[in-house]
């Protein structure tokens, strides 16, 4: 410094420049750092809408599918179907199959009618009885028979209508589409209308399409997502169980336990590794492990919760090593400075503050879980499951299937009234994801709360 | 300043506490320190001075195995405490570090309340009976640290709230909580500020009616005032050992010299 002072090197020539003018190597810098804030906004900007139009267009097709059409009119048990002795026997009235039932209510809905005086020209019974869903029959046939008391009384009845109908109601059916449509005829739209003025047909909110099971593709409007969300939350807890424990430890372990060598690299390499694997190569490993070579029932949610498990540990033992990474050197020595043993450094000072960040890790694991639909076919999730699960413990090992799996499953079907189900169920899994993640922030926050 | 007082400081005859004879740390290949012999007295303050990098941490971290955490450092040599010697396969490095307790560079609570902090050592080494006695052993070590007066009303808010200062008074609370024989300092005022220095200095002086106090500095002034005995360390040798006074005033080694005059470090 003081020698390049003292040979009177000349000063470079843009020190003499004045301050209030930018030098050009000064604008350069400025334009690029504001092509570069840019770029990050245009970035921000495009995937917000993204995000926006995926939810707009989910929620337009969806919501629909949690208002369902359905039929109210009073109801004539009559015993001389319903129970032809006449005894209230419980086992004799399960002789009468579905086809009685569906007598008695289209028996019932054609009085009513002719009772209002609706009626559109040139239809048979046949036709005005096809308004009332095929699922209807089950449904009444059900009620009777968990109380066959009633056999003999007139009930109000509320029943679905067909698809069809429902569509109708919803716009997605229209007389055009009618005619070139063999399930619905444009007098049975026009019979909808009457009914409708007259209050027997109305749309109302659907609490069935959260609890009821899986139907058919002949019966849309009784398709429910109630053992996928049961199985999504069988396989949930079993998740839970299975991965944040083992998780948890094995983090705990390598973290600050595992001497640093060959092997313990190697694992942590594989680590990483694992969770870079698609999600359906675990559920081959699943398919020959778990049920091929273990014997499991197929769509159990215990196999799918084991694949989920699989899939998941990479992720929490990531998260968790890196929680526990982040807490700072000087507790442990602090611990270990007043004669704390390892693991009561780790358990007592080490662990809590590493909490929030394994938590947050824990749950993002499980909600990728739950969104994840690969690994749940290739174990038969993707099955037709008309019947709950039984309650845990043996629940587990029933076929069920999982959210996922159903927006995939009634994706495929032929009938759009599945395409709007599929979107309602989209909407169901979003909810429980932002649910989850809702929960990961406030049980974070719980825990930084305490210093 | 302080010329007089090194000059008139009287140095009881202490048994020693801690002897250390050919002791030698390797970090993988670094030879750290090289056969040090040092003799540390009971109930006197020894100070170990010497520029960065000499290993005076090092040795200070043998004295009570927080090595051990390092997986790549190896000691060997002898390390006696009371004549028993420390890296014995027999020893139990957490028992060891109840018996010699140890206060870091950077204040380092536990984020947990001012009572936990100073509560916790006791309560893993099984000291107390009961929650009066606890309640006893806290405030006796509060005191001692003398810091209670600053945080008798507020013994349930979290420690990290405290000033630098505080922390480390706090810090010296929770190590003396568990009655260790020998307390160990790392550089404990080198991220207080002077008043806080002096106050922790004070501190240190007390103790010395009870426990053997080590204390690593960078700070020649503190060596000089709070220490009755100097230790020097140079490249990972002890290059010369004795009462501070002499230390200061009429050093035998020629590096000594240079070091405390300020040529080299």
């Amino acid at each position: 410094m003081t020698d390049a002072t003292a040979g009177g090197l000349s000063v470079p020539a843009h020190s003499k420049s004045s301050l209030l003018q930018q030098t050009k190597l000064m604008q350069q810098r400025n334009a690029a750092e504001t092509r570069f804030k840019a770029y990050g906004i245009a970035a921000i900007v495009l995937s917000l809408a993204t995000l926006g139009f995926m939810l707009v267009s989910i929620l337009s097709d969806g919501v629909s599918s949690f208002f369902q059409a359905k039929l109210s009119f009073p109801v004539e048990l009559t015993a001389q179907t319903l129970d032809p002795k006449g005894n209230r026997a419980r086992e004799e009235m399960t002789k009468i199959t579905t086809l009685g039932y569906n007598k008695v209510l289209a028996a019932a809905f054609e009085k009513e009618l002719a009772a209002r005086g609706i009626a559109v020209e040139g239809q048979s019974a046949k036709d005005v009885a096809e308004v009332i869903s095929k699922d209807a029959a089950g449904d009444l046939r059900a009620m009777v028979l968990a109380n066959p008391a009633v056999v003999g009384t007139t009930i109000d009845a509320t029943v679905l209508a067909t698809g069809r109908i429902d569509g109708y109601l919803k716009g997605r059916v229209t007389m055009e589409t009618a005619e070139r449509d063999s399930n619905v005829t444009p007098e049975q739209l026009q019979l909808a209308d009457q009914l409708r003025a007259a209050g027997i047909l109305e749309s109302v909110f659907n609490w069935d399409f959260l609890t009821s099971p899986d139907a058919s593709d002949q019966r849309p409007e009784a398709a429910g997502l109630g053992v996928a969300i049961l199985g999504s939350a069988y396989m949930m807890l079993l998740v839970l169980i299975t991965c944040v424990p083992v998780g948890v430890a094995a983090s705990i372990y390598l973290e600050e336990f595992a001497p640093k060598n060959f092997w313990t690299d190697a694992i942590e390499v594989n680590i990483s590794n694992l969770a870079a694997v698609p999600s359906i190569v675990f559920g081959i490993l699943g398919l020959a492990i778990f049920i091929n070579f273990a014997g499991m029932p197929n769509s159990s949610t215990l196999v799918g919760a084991l694949v989920l498990s699989l899939m998941t540990l990479p992720t929490i033992i990531i998260a968790t090593r890196s929680a526990i990474k982040a807490v700072p050197p000087s507790i442990r020595d602090a611990a270990l400075g007043v004669g704390a043993s390892k693991m009561q450094s780790v358990f007592h000072h080490v662990l809590p503050l590493a909490m929030p960040g394994i938590l947050t890790g824990t749950i993002l694991g499980l909600a990728s879980a739950l969104g994840e639909t690969a690994p749940l076919l290739l174990i038969g999730m993707v099955a037709f499951v008309d019947n709950y699960p039984s309650a845990p413990m043996e629940g587990f090992l029933d076929p069920a299937t999982a959210l996922p799996v159903q927006v995939y499953g009634w994706a495929q079907r032929a009938d759009p009234a599945f395409i709007e189900r599929s979107s309602g169920a989209i909407i169901v899994l979003l909810i429980f994801l932002v649910v989850m993640n809702v929960l990961a922030i406030l049980l974070r926050r719980r825990f930084e709360r305490r210093w | 300043m302080n010329d007089m007082r090194i000059v008139e400081r009287t140095v009881d005859t202490q048994k020693n506490k801690i002897s250390a004879r050919n002791v030698q740390v390797y970090y993988g290949a670094n030879h750290a320190i090289k056969d040090l012999n040092v003799d540390i007295l009971d109930k006197t303050v020894t100070a170990f001075i010497g520029p960065s990098g000499c290993g005076k941490s090092t040795f200070l971290r043998c004295l009570n195995r927080m090595n051990d955490t390092i997986p790549i450092c190896k000691v060997t040599g002898e390390i006696k405490l009371d004549g028993e010697d420390i890296y014995d396969p027999r020893v139990d490095p957490v028992q060891l570090r109840a018996k010699v307790g140890m206060v870091f560079q950077k204040p380092n609570p536990f984020p947990k309340s001012i009572y936990d902090n100073v509560a916790y050592g006791p309560k893993i080494h099984g000291l107390i009976r009961n929650k009066a006695e606890l309640d006893e052993i806290v405030e006796k070590s509060i005191r001692k640290a003398a810091l209670w007066n600053e945080v008798k009303d507020r013994l349930q808010s979290p420690g990290t709230g405290l000033s630098g200062g505080q922390q480390q008074r706090l810090c010296i609370a929770r190590a003396i909580a568990t009655s260790p024989e020998v307390l160990l300092m790392d550089e404990p005022c080198s991220a207080l500020d002077p008043i806080a220095t002096a106050q922790v200095e004070e501190l240190i002086d007390e103790l010395r009616s009870q426990f053997s106090v080590v204390i690593v500095t960078h700070s020649m002034q503190q060596a000089a005032r709070v220490s009755q005995r100097t230790a020097f360390f140079h490249l990972g040798t002890l290059v010369e050992t004795g009462e501070t006074g002499q230390i200061f005033t009429n050093p035998k080694d020629p590096r000594t010299e240079a070091y405390i005059t300020g040529r080299i470090g």
